[in-house]
């Protein structure tokens, strides 16, 4: 779908989330969730468990409704097998009905995740959104394991004198999530809407399987920068292939941007505070890695 | 508590929870409509869709729920978009 298109598909179709919510001032998630449940329309069940989007009010309060459609506030560790009962009960019944988690990092890729690859294996026909802001951002930024290594969060502090932050490499969840051998798993960002509403719109088609979307989301609050700067970081993510556009149909991978003559990783890591104690070695590190990630999913859709 | 809907989970009865965002803005877009190209990126980026589509196909800023992200203005291309300071005493 290209701009013209996408831009036609929002302006007609109907925002399904309250028009208020409490999302930070200039918060990427807020566009991703209300650009997905747009995609998704009125014949949809969603679920979001406890995190930021929960928090802001989505899974409504006192008798309120934070959304249009149905929303559902499962655990944070099982918003998979949840909607799997879900649209269990609408299969039975014999109607059609988007079955949609969106759900945080913290969410899938840590807490539910035994529900998620259970739900995947199974091939329960949901929809899975994940947006990865790296990390617990609601209750205060910890930690997750898709925070990237050398990040400062709540749970790795860093000392006056710069050491310290994440230890580990970021947990690698589309590679994980596509090696399911689903029928459809694509990555997606809040920078480049048409490429976003083309996947959902391929997500909604499908017919039998779990479907797996991750979104790069920095977090405004979380990653330390200005509330202007959030859609200009989305682009710069995917353009030092931090965030690769990529999606696999049935096992084939297919690069929905080019991953040749990335920019340089550091301009994009040196516009965080959380990354602003990192010295040349370790943003070096971080690009060599960057670069093998990069290279490993160009031999994969050469296949 | 007793819930009106057809569907298995449940609509809250009282409608929609609002937040008034619009009274968290310290800045506020203004839009150049004589330099505007119509392009949408405003309007396909503004994270609360306070940016609306009108029938002659220009774009209009609405101030119910913008947060005065300065999102609009940093998108625009052509720089029609400029973001001022919310003044004691504005509403
Ligand atoms: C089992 C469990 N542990 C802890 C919590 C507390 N909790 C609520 S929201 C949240 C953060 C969720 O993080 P993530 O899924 O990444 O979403 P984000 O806050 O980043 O939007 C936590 C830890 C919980 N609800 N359930
Ligand atoms: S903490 Fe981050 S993800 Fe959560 S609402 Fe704020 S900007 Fe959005
Ligand atoms: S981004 Fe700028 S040029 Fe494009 S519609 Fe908005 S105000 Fe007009
Ligand atoms: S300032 Fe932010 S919330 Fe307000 S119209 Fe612009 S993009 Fe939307």
């Amino acid at each position: 779908m290209n701009q013209r298109e996408t831009i036609e598909l929002l302006a007609r179709s109907e925002d399904q989330i309250s028009p208020g919510i409490s999302a930070c001032v200039g918060c990427n998630v807020e566009l991703t969730l209300r650009t997905c449940m747009q995609v998704m329309g009125p014949n949809t069940i969603f679920a979001i468990p406890p995190g930021c989007m929960g928090g802001v009010g989505v899974v409504g309060w006192d008798k309120q409704s934070g959304a249009k459609i149905p929303v559902f506030f499962p655990l944070l560790d099982n918003p998979a097998s949840m909607l799997a009962g879900i649209k269990m009960h609408y299969d039975r019944i014999g109607e059609d009905v988007n079955v949609v988690a969106f759900a945080g990092d913290g969410a899938s890729v840590d807490c539910g995740f035994q529900a998620l690859s259970g739900a995947a294996e199974r091939g329960d026909k949901i929809i899975y959104i994940c947006y990865d802001n790296e990390g617990y951002m609601n209750t205060g930024y910890q930690r997750s394991g898709s925070t990237t290594k050398g990040a400062w969060t709540s749970t790795t502090p860093v000392s006056k004198d710069g050491r310290g932050g994440k230890k580990q490499n970021k947990k690698d969840m589309p590679m994980i999530m596509a090696m399911h051998d689903l029928p459809y798993m694509a990555t997606m960002s809040p920078a480049f809407i048409p490429d976003m509403v083309t996947k959902l719109e391929k997500a909604k088609a499908v017919k039998s399987g779990l479907v797996y979307l991750h979104v790069y989301n920095p977090c405004v609050t979380g990653w330390g920068f200005k509330s202007d700067e959030s859609i200009e970081l989305c682009r710069l993510s995917v353009e030092t292939n931090y965030a690769p556009l990529f999606e696999v149909e049935n096992g084939k991978f297919t690069l929905n941007r080019s991953l040749d003559n990335p920019k340089p990783l550091a301009d994009f890591i040196k516009r965080f505070k959380k990354f602003r104690h990192l010295g040349d070695e370790e943003i070096a590190a971080l690009q060599e890695l960057c670069d093998s990630k990069a290279e490993r999913l160009k031999n994969l859709a050469s296949l | 508590m007793k819930y009106v809907s057809d569907y298995i989970v449940p609509i809250g009865p009282e409608g929609l929870k609002i937040v008034n965002t619009g009274a968290w803005r310290t800045r506020y877009p203004v839009m150049d409509t004589e330099k505007c190209v119509k392009c949408g990126m405003c309007f396909m980026y503004c994270p609360v869709r306070a940016i609306i589509r009108k029938e002659d196909g220009s774009y209009e800023i609405t101030f119910d729920y913008c947060k005065g992200c300065g999102i609009c203005a940093r998108e625009c291309r052509v720089k029609a978009i400029a973001m001022e300071n919310v003044k004691e005493g504005d509403e």
